[in-house]
Order: structure tokens, then C-alpha cells, then sequence
């Protein structure tokens, strides 16, 4: 399971990231989700995109791997879970990984970061953020039943996908012409 | 033992396009989790990142949690003291102006739109009935548009925006749903996926602009030459629709006359776009049908404000794309506010009207008797007024300054008595919108935190003290509450409207308002002659042209302030709003200014230099952004920047319509001309 970002839907608005919040009421400044502006260098007109991302729920989770009290599991279905009972808050996953994800929870000294709404998957219901997002931009795909095709897996602005494998697919933005004013 | 947990209805009151539907899970007396009201049809269980922070407004460390006083203005030394104390302050300040001056005239109202809930309107009627106040009267936002659809149509209707679906092609013209009306996409991109284009119209590549096929710049409140020589163009092209103008219009003549006696290289050269782009998109207009037009609050906020509006409502007219559905000129939506009589608003007493936006202008002005004492309710005076210079001059001979409030603001400040307030969530009301046709309920989901008050009951408590003070001295109700006033705005007219028996069955669903689906379906317009009105003497009565022409825009000085200062709505705030939040200050952007590539080198800044921009009115010192977003003599920085307060550079200059529907003219926000200097120099 991973989810799918469609960038040409997607409009930056940030209710995805909120509806999180409010879904777990976590603290201001812990980001489950984040939804980055990306650098108008980055496409060749000042395009103002956006990136709205979680955790990628990676094939090869590095903070897994360097957990050292085996607070995360990788659950049959893909989904990368971090268990707040077992962590001790030192930091080593938010290191390791490439994405910024594991944050840290600075009143109760542990990491914390998105399950995919296990949760409410496990009760059939939409992950906080699909069931918010006002153009449907992002869902959650099973990557053994998906048959639909040009998803790629990075855009510009999304750091190297060898390291880790993502399980994030994208659905690029088409842009738009463009007439300037001549004087 | 199993938890007491219930799920109550809300609307949000926010001066705002969406008027969004909320469910709130309520668990023992606590709201744990909001989310979007599946059951209007219009939001559609969705809401917008504002909405989704709303519980930390609610339950905020920083709600104002009694009534305060500030011993010496501006002091910051603010002492809680109680509500009797407070009000008998107030009542008795009341009665000793009235008796010191002969009349109430001295106690001023200034009042705007922080809740458009209805019963938020209380104390403007508990000043209706204490004698002739002082109030404003107008609009600093969308007065110049009002006035420009009503002398073209007559009156101010939309069709339901659900209709952009069936568009066949879309013109986004000065508005930037992306970030200001998040629920609108929806239905855009329906529109697309069935083969529509989406065009945007802006001075500025908004992101809005970029989820469209084609973006067209145009310069800054120029807006109305590009409407005139797209419909010279299609008239030339004789594609005008001849039936529609033929049966349904007054003036088509005359106004083809005026078309052909227009110079197009001068239309071009005044909106900046060239003829051969110009002529793109006529035919894009030409060859796509219907065309839903979208004007929004942008274009209008000009010297020329309501000309360019008036000028494209003749470019949908002549096209033919009035009364369709999927098309039209759609600007805002008074029908759903038109169905109250707001019964507990009416005074029978002269009142004193001042212009809002010339609010300071006419304080300084006002003699026999001036004002001395000043209430704020809904809104945030000091960091959303213009000429703020000459304001806090004027607040200087006034004895007592109240304001309603949530948290402390920069009003707040120059207050003496601070009143706390109730968000929507501690209430119950109805919120009137302006843009879907859909109709929402406010349940009380938690009575009122702390000791705060709605505007209802505050004007009631008010008027009890007032009557206690000295009997007959006001005469608004002392009793009753929401749902007495309520059933008193619900009248059998609106409960057909709304086809419900009682405003209670609206805890059940929002209600879609039975009103025209599309709007001026019939043909059939309000205006005096009945028609779409190219030739408009109502127009030429309230002093402007008979048809759309524009005045010689107002420019800067010659070699000084020679850059446009836009500050459109931000994407994470409604006017001030929600920037005090903790999960809003994480996700907004810090405040800058945008600043064309090439000015920026002229002005040796690049990102992140600490600019001044500057003109006679005040200065703000804040980080620039290069971006080539906006155009070489545009600066940009949209609103919602905090305490930095942007409005210290705007002159107060007014729109050139406004005063038909609001009472006053427009603030002509747009027309701001600045300096940009880099501080690090």
C-alpha cells in the first residue's frame, strides 16, 4: 500500500496536512504530512507546484533498519508502522531517513510519524487525508491490484527514490500555456 | 461506563466564498475531531486547511477569557474585571454622553464582516435602539462590483456555481479560487475532464493560474480595456449574439457605436496584452459555449472598479451567454441574504452614517456632536482600515473604546474594555453565503468557554443594563436567545424557500435554497427598462458613463512610488483571521514581499534581503521574493501578514462605484503606489 499523489489535481491547499492534524490533534509543529512548495527553478516557467508527502512507506525503510529498540514494523500490506510504546526518542530514524518523516514530538520526547491511518484502513475507512482532500488529488493504492498506468516515481523536488524505494507514486502536472503582458 | 458522544452541525461564518458545512464530534463536553458535512451539497463533506484548524481556535491558551479593561491605551496593562462591571462601564458612558451631549449620536459603531452569521448582526441592532448612533455604513471589499452588476442585470444573482460542470469554457477573471474557494475545483476540473478550457485572467501567475490551460497577464486594474476589445473584436467578427441582443438588451446600438470608436492598439497597449493574443482568446469565446465567467473581488478594487466589471458583463451579454446554464457573468449572490428581514435590525431612528472607508477622514471631520465613544464588533479596525495615520489621531479625543473579541488583536490595543466572544461552535445561528446556494445550520455543540459571550447575548445583557440604569433608555429586547430570534427571521417565505417546516430541521441537513438555478434564465432583468442594460441612465444618474468606458488610471507620481503594491487575499488567512493559530503559523509561509526578477536587480535585492517599501502613507520593512510570478511594476504581498500591517501604505482612495448597494463607494485597495528600497543598504 502506498499513497498516489496527482500532482496535476493536486492544488497546494493544504487541507490534506490539516485534516491530519486534526484527525490525531497532534502538536503544532509535528508534521505528519507536509505539503512543500517546490522551487520555481524546478520546471521551466515559474510554476508554483506543490508536493504534498508523508511517510513513503518505503520497500526498504531505513529507519527500520537503524531502529535500535525495533519501534518500527512493516506490516504484510506495506504499511510502515512506528510503535510510540517502544520508541525512546533518540533521533536515529529522522537521520536515516531520506524524507524527513520520523518527527519529533518534543512534549512526550518520542518520534512520531504517519501509519497510513491504519486504523481507520483497518475499519475501511479513507486515510484522514484522502477522505479531506477537496480534489481528490491523493489516494491509497495497492500496489498488487493497480493497473492504471502513468504514475512516475519522483518529481522534481523529491529526493533520490533508489535509496529507500517509496512506495509513493505521482501523477505528473501538465502545464499550462502561458501569455505574458508585453509591456 | 460508555461515553456521551453526539455529532452536532455547523456552518463556518467566514467572510468567505465557501460558507463550508462542518460535523463536529462532540465527547463528554469536549470537541475531539471536525470534519466536512457530507450532507451539503455544495462543500460536500470537505473543508478547507482553515477549517481544519478550527479546534485550535476553540480551545485556543489564548481566547480571551473575560472581560478586560486596559488601564491607559495602549499600555498592555490589562486588568479582568467582571461582565456587570463591564457593562454598567459601558451603559453608564452611554447615558452620560446622551445627557452631556442631548443626544446618542456620540456612541459609534464600526462593525464589518468578521461572522456573517446572522444573529452576529445583534449589536448593530442593539445601536438601532438606543437612539441615532453613529455607524458605518458601506463596504471596504466588493461595493464597486455590486453597483456595476446592478446597472447591467438590475440586481446581484449567480446561478448555483455548480453549473461551472457545464461550462464549456471558463474564464477565472481576477479571482483565485485555488486559495480562496478551495470548493470550487470540483467542479472546474468536471468542467475540464469534459472538455472545457479553464482561463485565468490576473496580473499575477496566481495558482490559480497555473491549474488553467492558458493564463492571460493583464495589467493591474486594466481589466475592462481587455473585456472592450474582446468584444470589439467578436462584434467585428459578427458573432455577437444577435438574437439575444436584439430581444433582451438596452443600448446594443450605441454601445456597437462605442466598440467601433474604440482604437484597438490602444486597447491593447492599455491591457497589455497584444492584439494577436487578444484575438486568441475572442476566439476562444467565439468558438466555446456556454462561457461561465467568473469575475472576482480583484479587478474591481480599483478607481476603475466598476467599469471593468460593467465591461465584462457587456462581453457576456453580447456573446449570448446570459441566463444559460454553465454560463454568465457571475460575481456574487445577494438572493440568500434577501431572504431574512433582519426584523431585529430595524431602527426607527435617524442614525449618523460615515463611509467606512473614509472612517478616520470623517471621525477627525464630525463636529456637533463628535464621536465619543467607539464600539468594534467583527473586525479587526486598526490592521484592516486604510489612512490608519489619521486614525490613531482620531481615536485620541474618544473617552471609551470597545471591542468584541476572540483573541487580542491590534484593535484590542487601542482599546479600553475588552469583551470576549464566542466562536461559531458555542453558538447557534444560521450563516447567510454569498456565492452557493445552500443554507447551514449552527448547533451549539459546547456552551461558551471561559466567560465569553455571543454578540446575541451581549447586546441583550446591554440593553438589560441600560433599562436598569434608566428605564426606556434602549429598547432591544433584554430577553430571549438565539432560537426566540431565530424563529422571528424565519418566516413562512423562507421556510418555503428552503422547503423545511421549522429552522430546527436544518440539524437534520443543510438546506439547498430553492431559488433559480441559473440565474436571469428568463431574460427578464430587473433593471428599469427589464433588459440587460448596455445604456444604463441609473448608471449616468449616479454620475458615471452611460456605458463601460475608463478613466485615465490613476498612476504614481512622477519618479516616485513608482511600483503597484497588489496585496491580494493569502492563501491561510481570511482578511486577518486565523493567523494566531499555532497549525497556521506552521504551514504559512513567512511574510514577504514578491518581486519581479529584473526589479529586483535594478534594486540590488535578491531572496531573503530585508526590503522597505514605502510611500506617503507609512512603511513596512519585510523579506523579498523573487519570483517570476508577477510583473516588472508590481509588487506583491498578499494580506494576512500579521502585526507588519500592510494597510499603513494604503491611501484610502475609493472605487468609482459602490454607493447604490453598500451605502458608500469601494476602497480602491489596488490603486497603492510604493517604493522598495533594500534595508541592508
Amino acid at each position: 500500500m502506498g499513497f498516489l499523489v496527482d500532482a496535476e489535481r493536486c492544488i497546494g491547499c493544504h487541507a490534506c496536512e490539516m485534516a491530519c492534524k486534526n484527525e490525531y490533534q497532534s502538536e503544532p509543529n509535528v508534521r505528519w504530512r507536509k505539503v512543500y512548495p517546490i522551487n520555481e527553478t524546478e520546471y521551466s516557467l515559474p510554476e508554483r507546484n506543490h508536493l504534498s508527502l508523508a511517510c513513503n512507506h518505503c520497500e526498504k525503510p531505513e529507519c527500520l533498519r537503524v531502529c535500535p529498540v525495533r519501534a518500527y514494523t512493516k506490516r504484510e500490506d506495506g504499511i510502515v508502522i512506528h510503535d510510540q510504546g517502544r520508541c525512546i526518542g533518540c533521533k536515529m530514524c529522522a537521520m536515516a531517513c531520506p524524507y524527513e518523516v520520523p518527527q519529533y514530538n518534543v512534549r512526550l520526547k518520542k518520534m512520531e510519524k504517519c501509519n497510513l491511518c491504519d486504523g481507520r484502513l483497518d475499519q475501511g475507512l479513507k486515510t484522514a487525508c484522502e477522505a479531506a482532500c477537496p480534489v481528490e488529488a491523493l489516494s491509497v493504492i495497492d500496489f498488487n491490484g493497480f493497473t492504471k498506468y502513468g504514475f512516475v516515481i519522483a518529481l522534481p523536488g523529491f529526493p533520490d527514490p533508489s535509496i529507500t524505494k517509496p512506495t509513493t507514486r505521482f501523477i505528473k502536472p501538465r502545464i499550462g500555456a502561458q501569455v505574458r503582458r508585453d509591456q | 461506563m460508555l461515553k456521551k458522544e453526539r455529532i452536532t452541525r455547523h456552518v463556518c461564518p467566514r467572510n468567505c466564498y465557501d460558507t463550508c458545512a462542518i460535523l463536529a464530534q462532540v465527547r463528554n463536553g469536549r470537541i475531539v475531531n471536525i470534519t466536512g458535512d457530507p450532507a451539503h451539497g455544495y462543500t460536500r463533506g470537505k473543508l478547507c486547511a482553515k477549517g481544519y484548524s478550527y479546534l485550535r481556535r476553540v480551545y485556543s491558551p489564548d481566547r480571551i477569557k473575560q472581560p478586560l479593561r486596559q488601564c491607559g491605551r495602549g499600555s498592555g496593562h490589562w486588568v479582568p474585571v467582571s461582565w456587570d462591571y463591564a457593562l454598567e462601564m459601558i451603559c453608564q458612558k452611554i447615558l452620560d454622553l446622551k445627557h452631556r451631549y442631548g443626544s446618542t449620536l456620540p456612541v459609534c459603531l464600526n462593525k464589518y464582516s468578521g461572522n456573517f452569521g446572522l444573529l452576529n448582526n445583534a449589536i448593530e441592532g442593539l445601536f438601532n435602539q438606543l437612539g441615532p448612533t453613529t455607524q458605518v455604513l458601506g463596504s471596504p471589499c466588493w461595493s464597486a462590483g455590486l453597483d456595476a452588476q446592478t446597472f447591467d442585470f438590475g440586481n446581484n444573482y449567480n446561478s448555483n456555481p455548480e453549473n461551472l460542470r457545464k461550462a464549456g469554457l471558463i474564464l477565472l477573471w481576477g479571482v483565485n479560487p485555488v486559495w480562496t474557494a478551495v470548493h470550487s475545483l470540483p467542479y472546474i476540473y468536471e468542467a475540464q475532464k469534459e472538455g472545457a478550457k479553464v482561463i485565468t485572467i490576473d496580473p499575477i501567475f496566481s495558482e490559480t493560474a497555473k491549474k488553467s490551460d492558458l493564463y492571460f497577464q493583464v495589467r493591474p486594474g486594466q481589466d475592462g480595456y481587455l473585456a472592450l476589445a474582446l468584444a470589439k473584436i467578436i462584434v467585428e467578427a459578427e458573432k455577437e449574439d444577435k438574437q439575444f441582443l436584439q430581444n433582451y438588451s438596452l443600448g446594443w446600438d450605441e454601445f456597437r457605436e462605442y466598440l467601433k470608436s474604440l482604437n484597438l492598439n490602444k486597447l491593447s497597449r492599455e491591457c497589455g496584452l497584444n492584439q494577436q493574443a487578444i484575438k486568441f482568446l475572442a476566439g476562444l469565446l467565439i468558438n466555446h459555449s456556454p462561457v461561465f465567467i467568473w469575475v472576482g473581488f480583484g479587478m474591481q478594487r480599483y478607481a476603475n472598479g466598476g467599469q471593468n466589471v460593467r465591461a465584462i458583463d457587456a462581453l457576456g451579454a453580447l456573446t449570448g451567454n446570459l441566463g444559460k446554464a454553465g454560463g454568465g457573468v457571475h460575481y456574487a449572490n445577494l438572493r440568500i441574504w434577501n431572504m431574512f428581514k433582519f426584523n431585529f435590525h430595524k431602527t426607527g431612528y435617524k442614525n449618523r452614517y460615515l463611509n467606512i472607508n473614509r472612517f478616520a477622514e470623517e471621525l477627525n471631520q464630525l463636529q456637533e456632536p463628535p464621536v465619543k465613544m467607539l464600539w468594534i464588533a467583527n473586525r479587526n479596525l486598526f490592521l484592516q482600515d486604510a489612512n490608519l495615520r489619521l486614525l490613531y489621531q482620531a481615536i485620541k479625543e474618544i473617552e471609551l473604546i470597545i471591542t468584541i473579541e476572540e483573541f487580542m488583536t491590534e484593535s484590542t490595543k487601542y482599546s479600553d474594555l475588552v469583551l470576549p466572544t464566542t466562536t461559531f461552535f458555542e453558538e447557534t445561528d444560521v450563516v447567510p453565503g454569498y456565492w452557493h446556494h445552500w443554507l447551514a445550520l449552527n448547533e451549539q455543540a459546547v456552551p461558551p468557554l471561559h466567560e465569553a459571550r455571543s454578540d446575541l447575548d451581549i447586546a441583550l445583557m446591554v440593553s438589560c443594563k441600560m433599562n436598569s440604569l434608566e428605564q426606556g433608555s434602549c429598547t432591544f429586547p433584554q430577553s430571549g436567545d438565539a432560537s426566540s430570534f431565530l424563529d422571528r427571521e424565519f418566516d413562512d417565505q423562507a421556510y418555503s424557500l428552503l422547503g423545511i417546516r421549522h429552522w430546527s430541521d436544518l440539524k437534520d441537513s443543510p438546506a439547498k435554497v430553492n431559488i433559480p438555478d441559473v440565474c436571469w434564465e428568463d431574460r427578464i432583468f430587473e433593471t428599469p427598462s427589464g433588459k440587460f442594460e448596455f445604456y444604463s441612465q441609473r448608471a449616468e444618474q449616479a454620475g458615471h458613463p452611460l456605458m463601460p468606458a475608463l478613466k485615465e488610471q490613476r498612476k504614481p507620481a512622477a519618479g516616485k512610488y513608482d511600483l503597484r503594491l497588489l496585496s491580494p487575499h493569502s492563501q491561510h488567512s481570511i482578511n486577518s483571521q486565523f493567523q494566531n493559530l499555532d497549525w497556521i503559523k506552521a504551514i504559512k509561509p513567512e511574510p514577504a514581499v514578491l518581486i519581479h526578477p529584473d526589479t529586483a536587480l535594478l534594486k540590488s535585492i535578491v531572496s531573503g534581503s530585508m526590503v522597505r517599501i514605502l510611500n506617503d502613507y507609512g512603511e513596512i520593512v519585510l523579506k523579498a521574493a523573487v519570483s517570476g510570478a508577477v510583473p516588472r511594476d508590481v509588487l506583491v504581498c498578499y494580506q494576512g501578514i500579521g502585526d507588519l500591517n500592510i494597510n499603513r501604505l494604503l491611501s484610502g482612495e475609493n472605487t468609482d462605484m459602490g454607493s447604490i448597494v453598500t451605502g458608500n463607494h469601494g476602497l480602491a485597495i489596488l490603486d497603492t503606489f510604493v517604493d522598495i528600497e533594500n534595508q541592508t543598504d
